[in-house]
């Protein structure tokens, strides 16, 4: 039988049966064999201490059962030593006393192994906190160890700024940027170092922000003993305990050189960009200066006739403020359109701003019509109605499409068969918005749709085969995408989506 | 008094209203009354081939050209005195146009004298 751990009290339980009870005999043995010593030699009958004894001995450390076995023997013994005319009174009260004492030494036992339990489930408990400890630290350590490392190896500037604004711990990046010791920063008020002006009104703000409980993002240009540089900061708040605030955790990053590349070729693609534009315009020329010409013919014409209603024998001045007034409409007309096409023409800053897809079409298709005409093409426009407004560069924005009108007309050059352009805006669902050109051309090469794209890929014979490329690119600045599929029954659909800003005004 | 004497029409063909529209305008100052049309298409069909003492035509359009009207006219016999304006101009095409009969070629824009000039030799022919 095997009983629960707390009921297990009797501590020979460990040694084998035989020895524990071993004990039992040989315990009560010795006791027996040191009283007839002593009765040997005449001195006094010690028999019932050594009995006590003996049965306490295998009470400890044999346990219960072999304890009482050495009572009872105990008992038997007691007749070996005292004389047959004993009185039951006196076997009686040794007996009493061997069990008294054998009750006794149980609760004893007991007690003294539950006190053991006890002590070894402490000691077991102690032994696992004092490992957790152990291991606690050794993390510990780990971490800061660690901490240390980022801190002091990182390529970035790593500082911590005080609720006081002043520096509590900076890294050897920040004191190069600075170029000064590391030790000598921490304690110091940023402003002593960054400058009074330039902390209150650049960082401060940002700092405060942080105190309050932001994480805080932001890049721009900054002076320090390195130059003029572009830096990339987070401000993070750090907290206590209590969960306030007690400084802000730095992180700068120097993106200047990223920066300067990043200018570059953003330059480079607006160069590329408007030298795109420049070959368009340039093939457009005859058509444009067609476009022009036409108004400017009708303003000339207005002129002449104005003069001749004033020249008359009797100056008819109605008729000559009416060819007048038509000669100006016209003027502005020609003036408009040379406006247009300088706008398409600048070189410049890309600037994004709110703007009126189907107006830019419109533009677009204004200064291209004549061009569609020579070929005979018709341009239809289905322009859908209350488009949002979106966040683009126009000058762009019309590149892409008078590329892609340019394209659909090249395209439909040579055809035999209806030439028609058809141009579409509409809104889908997911706040995008696309524009589509269709044409009844030739349609896409059959071998190398999926080349289209490229760089220098070109079908025109005369063609650089940037204008796609450069279309695409456009686009994807603007969130959007760019993609070209067959049109039913004949031709090329090119599509575009541009992405509608949650917050923009409609 | 000239075989276009009976003949009253002036034609403008031009495909540009604003253009069309002042040169109606000019020739009504100088003293002439004209029709407007839209294309070579819309003139042919308007059946006033023979009355038309004086035809002005833009040479491009869409659809059918101006020296394309022209040659129409010419396979059909209907020889009417033609002046061109056009933006595109060079000398190749106003050779040719003067070679089919052309009365003027001009430039646009043009200097209105030089028209009214042109649209009198026109109906005097």
């Amino acid at each position: 039988m095997r009983f629960p751990d707390e009921m297990r009290w009797a501590p020979g339980s460990i040694w084998p049966v035989s020895l524990r009870f071993g004990l039992a005999f040989a315990s009560v043995a010795a006791a027996l064999g040191l009283s007839l010593a002593f009765i040997h030699f005449n001195l006094p009958q010690p028999f019932a201490t050594f009995a006590v004894s003996a049965i306490a001995l295998t009470f400890w450390y044999a346990g219960t059962g072999p304890g009482i076995l050495a009572a009872l023997l105990s008992s038997v013994d007691r007749d070996f030593l005292f004389e047959p005319q004993t009185s039951a009174e006196s076997r009686l009260l040794f007996d009493l006393v061997f069990l008294v004492f054998a009750l006794v030494m149980t609760q004893v036992v007991r007690r003294r192994y539950q006190l053991e339990l006890r002590v070894a489930e402490r000691t077991a408990e102690l032994t696992r906190s004092n490992d957790n400890l152990k291991r606690e630290i050794d993390e510990r350590n780990q971490a800061e160890y660690l901490t240390g490392q980022v801190f002091e190896c990182s390529p970035d500037a790593v500082l911590i700024i005080g609720t006081d604004y002043r520096y509590k711990r900076v890294n050897p990046v920040h004191a190069r940027n600075w170029g000064r010791p590391a030790a000598s920063m921490v304690g110091m008020h940023m402003a002593e170092l960054v400058g009074v002006e330039f902390f209150e009104q650049r960082l401060r703000p940002f700092l405060d922000r942080c105190f309050a409980g932001e994480n805080v993002r932001f890049d721009d240009w900054f002076d320090n003993a390195r130059g003029h540089r572009f830096v990339a900061a987070s401000y993070s708040p750090l907290r206590s305990g209590s969960q306030e605030v007690e400084a802000a955790l730095v992180i700068a990053r120097d993106l200047t050189e990223h920066a300067l590349a990043s200018e570059a070729l953003r330059q480079a693609q607006a160069d590329l960009a408007h030298a795109s534009r420049m070959t368009t315009m340039g093939e457009l020329t005859a058509s444009l200066a067609h476009e022009v010409n036409q108004p400017i013919t009708a303003a000339v014409n207005g002129a002449s006739t104005c003069v001749r209603w004033l020249t008359r024998e009797i100056p008819d001045l109605g008729e000559a403020r009416e060819a007048a007034t038509g000669a100006i409409r016209n003027a502005k007309r020609a003036a408009e359109i040379i406006n247009r096409i300088r706008s398409i023409s600048k070189k410049g800053e890309s600037k994004r701003q709110l703007a009126d897809v189907n107006e830019l079409i419109s533009e677009t298709v204004a200064l291209l019509q004549n061009e569609a005409k020579r070929y005979s093409i018709s341009i239809r426009a289905e322009l859908h109605a209350d488009l949002p407004r979106i966040m683009a560069d126009p000058v762009q924005v019309q590149q892409v499409v008078m590329n892609l009108i340019m394209n659909s007309i090249d395209a439909m050059k040579d055809v035999d068969q209806t030439r028609e352009l058809a141009i579409q805006s509409r809104l889908e669902e997911n706040r995008q918005l696309i524009v589509s050109i269709s044409d009844t051309g030739v349609g896409l090469p059959s071998q190398q749709r999926d080349k289209i794209f490229d760089a220098f890929f070109t079908t025109k014979p005369h063609g650089i085969g940037m204008g796609l490329r450069i279309s695409r690119s456009i686009v994807e600045s603007h969130g959007g995408r760019l993609w070209a599929a067959d049109n039913s029954p004949q031709g090329a659909i090119f599509s575009f989506t541009l992405p509608i800003p949650g917050e923009a005004p409609v | 008094m000239s075989r276009n004497a009976e003949k009253k029409l002036i034609a403008i063909v031009d495909d540009d209203d604003s253009v069309r529209g002042t040169l109606k305008e000019l020739l009504r100052a100088a003293g002439f009354s004209s029709q407007t049309f839209e294309s070579a298409e819309d003139f042919l069909g308007s059946g006033h081939q023979q009355e038309t003492a004086c035809l002005i035509t833009d040479i491009r359009m869409p659809g059918m050209s101006g020296l394309e009207l022209q040659a129409k006219l010419n396979a059909e016999h209907c020889r009417i005195p033609t002046i061109f304006i056009t933006a595109h101009g060079d000398e190749e095409m106003r050779f040719r146009a003067l070679r089919e009969g052309a009365v003027e070629f001009l430039p646009k824009p043009f200097d209105d004298e030089v028209l009214v000039e042109s649209v009198r030799a026109a109906l005097e022919r």
